[in-house]
């Protein structure tokens, strides 16, 4: 992917010292007339709070943008999507396709229209089903390549080996798909035969993935319109769950036998596979990279830190403690990184294994960012209903010195309140876009002159703006590039369920693979309207912003809210994200 | 001294026995102890030491990843208390290799098998010789066949499993954890068999 941690600025970039660049400068970057002649953001320290200056709105770029604005109200009336100006007509144009043929785009009601009655039958187990409907594992085992239903499925994925024997399919019964499973193996080899290598084949509305992983192959097979380099990180993040598991070890069993049957290995996994696969249409962790926090009070995230602190500095690798997906506080040894990705994976691996809310554990997996090659031990223990502390170590007989670790843990987390601060926040959620404050510098200390102006354009949220918040803000996401952690707004009442959410997903999956695409990229910004959003994406060297409007927005208060956005963001920093003695040593 | 015969001096090894609180006696009133279930996956190793450690048994199978650790004391009638330290390891095929991590050290070794289903019984027959090459010389070995209640399906006849179990030396009861029947008489049958402690501390 392109968006590659090892290629994040080192830290000691945080250092240089912020020659305030003006906001014209980097409204500038959200200007689509001038797509190549953004200035490039300085970096600067994420926590400068005084980094959006008071004339960020300068009369120039409204104006600008306006006339932008006239063309998209154009084009909307067309009912095609927007295109930009210069650079951004390719972009454009791979979006007005996708939103004129594109079933996905136009809602679940169009997409089972188009695609023949039964073909909903995934959309509605995977996407209307909330979160708490969801029934873990495999579903429909009786399925296999010559069932209809098996073949109007629209998101296939596949493991299975070099000699085509199958390791796992998300539907039906992998030894009922081994006829279907060598198929796909001669499909690669075919090609490698040549002296090639098969990324995807095309073949009508499907689109078919291949990642070859030395003796494992993965596949999926997907008419959901996904970028390529989506479905691409998806396999990934499936191959990293199978290392995570089984340790990239397993390789030597096909050196001894290429004909060795991997299935086995995984039993009782299905449902860990299940669970990635329907994170991705869920958790933006899967294509962000990045992880998320739950919102506290900087003093309550630093008292866990503590402790887990002292934990690590006893022999223990890493300390995790997570509420759900969120990290409440993570800690590791000298030196140890843990990469996103393995995060995402592990706490994907503790949340769809039932087993391990019953009682304590301690399990041998794999990290594969951290050495895809050995086990660590995991103890794990639920210090509540949602709340899952993780202590890793390389040795396998730790298993009472962390079970004694936790329990210190656990009475430091009792006593400083932090348990029950962390059952506080799940209840009161994370940042609503309603919240979003009229003016942020308020909140900080520059006061802007155009304060009262902006309140007259979005500020105290008139009776007929209920939906959503101020300019039609649907839905953002803000990921800290040095933190290597995002934060999410709450979905707002337009985007109320599952369906929406999973499509509102699919549309950032897009911008993000668009923003970061190595043939035309990587850009700063992108302005685009369709029928369902006006979606922004600005990129700077701190950050990213992917955010989601009502698609009657209006533009100019859509850039003015993401820039409120970004400093709501930065006054909150303290309590959305983790913030030093980070682990992470690049 | 009795069941403390596994302690770390033995462990000296490439892969450490997770005992080192001890698997060991207390004193002779107060015996702890430590106890490793083994056999296939989906015999219901989880579901029987669940009813016995808090009376619960839960149809929806929830397979065990790596190993679970459970504990619970029982009062025997001489006044004795056994604390038992129980290793729940999960049966999937990928952590076989691992299970010396579980069961080195252990006092008890509780080998289950489903008497619906014949291929537990073999693996369950494959646990009982690797705990006699690699076990503990006095462990106590109990051979459990489970789903009791699923009489009318039985595929594992109770006089195999009976020449068997004599054969090797072993315990051997069928359970039903789903309706509880003889859970608690497995663990009470197994603490008297346990070596007590010669002397008092």
């Amino acid at each position: 992917m392109a968006s590659d941690p090892t290629s994040l600025p080192s830290p000691s970039d945080l250092s240089i010292p912020n020659p305030s660049p003006t906001e014209e400068e980097r409204l500038a970057t959200l200007n689509l007339e001038e797509p190549t002649g953004n200035h490039a953001p300085i970096p600067r320290p994420l926590s400068n709070g005084s980094s959006l200056s008071a004339d960020f709105d300068t009369g120039n770029e409204i104006e600008v943008a306006e006339e932008e604005l006239l063309g998209d109200s154009t084009d909307l009336a067309e009912g095609s999507s927007s295109h930009g100006g210069g650079g951004w007509r390719e972009i454009s144009e791979q979006d007005g396709e996708v939103a004129s043929c594109s079933p996905s785009s136009s809602g679940y009601a169009g997409e089972r229209g188009s695609s023949g009655a039964s073909s909903g039958i995934e959309e509605v187990d995977d996407g209307v089903a909330l979160q708490d409907d969801w029934v873990p594992g495999k579903r429909h085992l009786d399925e296999d390549d010559a069932s209809v239903s098996w073949r109007k499925r629209k998101k296939h994925f596949f493991i299975l080996s070099h000699s085509g024997k199958p390791i796992y399919s998300r539907y039906g019964d992998e030894h009922k798909l081994a006829g279907f499973s060598a198929t796909l193996q001669a499909i690669i080899s075919f090609v490698e035969n040549g002296g090639d290598r098969v990324k995807f084949v095309r073949a009508g509305k499907h689109q078919v993935v291949f990642l070859v992983k030395g003796p494992i192959y993965l596949v999926c097979i997907s008419c959901t319109e996904e970028p390529y380099e989506a479905l691409k990180g998806q396999l990934e993040l499936i191959y990293g769950q199978m290392l995570l598991i089984l340790t990239k070890s397993v390789n030597r069993c096909f050196e001894k036998n290429p004909k060795f049957d991997m299935s086995p290995l995984l039993g009782g996994t299905d449902v860990v596979f299940s669970s990635l696969i329907r994170a991705f249409s869920w958790n933006p962790a899967t294509f962000l990279h990045a992880y998320t926090c739950l919102p506290l009070a900087y003093s309550t995230r630093q008292a866990a830190g503590a402790i887990l602190q002292d934990v690590a500095d006893s022999g223990v690798l890493f300390a995790i403690l997570m509420c759900k997906h969120k990290v409440v506080s993570l800690v590791g040894a000298q030196k140890a990184s843990l990469h996103p990705d393995d995060m995402l994976l592990l706490a994907n691996f503790i949340l769809s294994s039932e087993s391990f809310r019953t009682s304590e554990s301690f399990s041998p997996i794999c990290l594969p960012k951290y050495n895809p090659m050995a086990f660590l031990y995991a103890y794990v223990h639920y210090l509540d209903e949602d709340t899952h502390l993780t202590l890793l170590t390389t040795s396998s007989d730790a298993f009472y010195h962390l079970k004694e670790c936790r329990l210190r843990i656990e009475a430091v987390l009792v006593k400083s309140n932090v348990l029950a601060e962390v059952q506080r926040s799940m209840l009161d959620g994370g940042l609503h876009v309603e919240d979003l404050p009229v003016d942020s510098s308020r909140r900080s200390r520059s006061i802007s002159p155009q304060m009262t102006q902006e309140n007259n354009i979005s500020g105290s949220r008139p009776p007929h703006m209920a939906l959503g918040g101020p300019a039609g803000l649907w839905h953002f996401i803000y990921r800290s590039i040095y933190l290597d952690q995002y934060v999410s707004s709450e979905f707002s009442s337009p985007i109320n369920n599952s369906a929406q959410q999973k499509r509102l997903y699919r549309a950032y999956q897009k911008l993000f693979a668009s923003m970061h695409d190595q043939g035309t990229g990587p850009h700063k910004t992108q302005y685009r309207r369709d029928r369902d959003y006006v979606l922004l994406c600005w990129i700077t060297q701190d950050f990213e912003l992917y955010a989601a409007f009502d698609p009657l927005a209006d533009k100019v208060s859509a850039i003015k809210t993401c820039n409120r956005v970004c400093q709501w963001v930065r006054d909150l920093e303290n309590e959305i994200f983790l913030l030093g003695a980070s682990p992470f040593s690049w | 001294m009795g069941c403390s015969a596994s302690l770390p001096a033995r462990n000296s090894g490439q892969l450490g026995a997770l005992n080192s609180e001890g698997s060991a006696v207390s004193d002779s009133k107060n015996l702890r102890v430590k106890l490793v279930l083994l056999g296939d996956s989906g015999v219901g190793k989880s579901c029987i030491v669940l009813r016995f450690v808090r009376g619960q048994f839960d149809p929806t199978s929830k397979v065990t990843v790596g190993a679970s650790f459970l504990s619970q004391t029982i009062a025997l009638q001489d006044s004795t208390t056994v604390k038992f330290e129980i290793w729940d390891t999960a049966g999937q095929e990928r952590y076989a290799a691992l299970a010396p991590l579980y069961y080195r050290g252990a006092a008890v070794a509780v080998v289950v098998y489903d008497i619906t289903s014949p291929e537990s019984f073999s693996k369950a027959q494959y646990w009982v010789k690797e705990l006699q090459k690699h076990g503990s010389p006095d462990i106590v070995l109990a051979l459990v066949g489970n789903k009791a209640d699923l009489h009318e399906n039985r595929s594992v006849s109770s006089q195999d499993a009976i020449d068997y179990a004599e054969k090797n030396g072993m315990f051997f009861i069928e359970t039903s954890a789903k309706t509880a029947d003889n859970i608690n008489q497995l663990f009470e049958e197994i603490a008297k068999r346990l070596p007590r402690p010669t002397s008092a501390s």
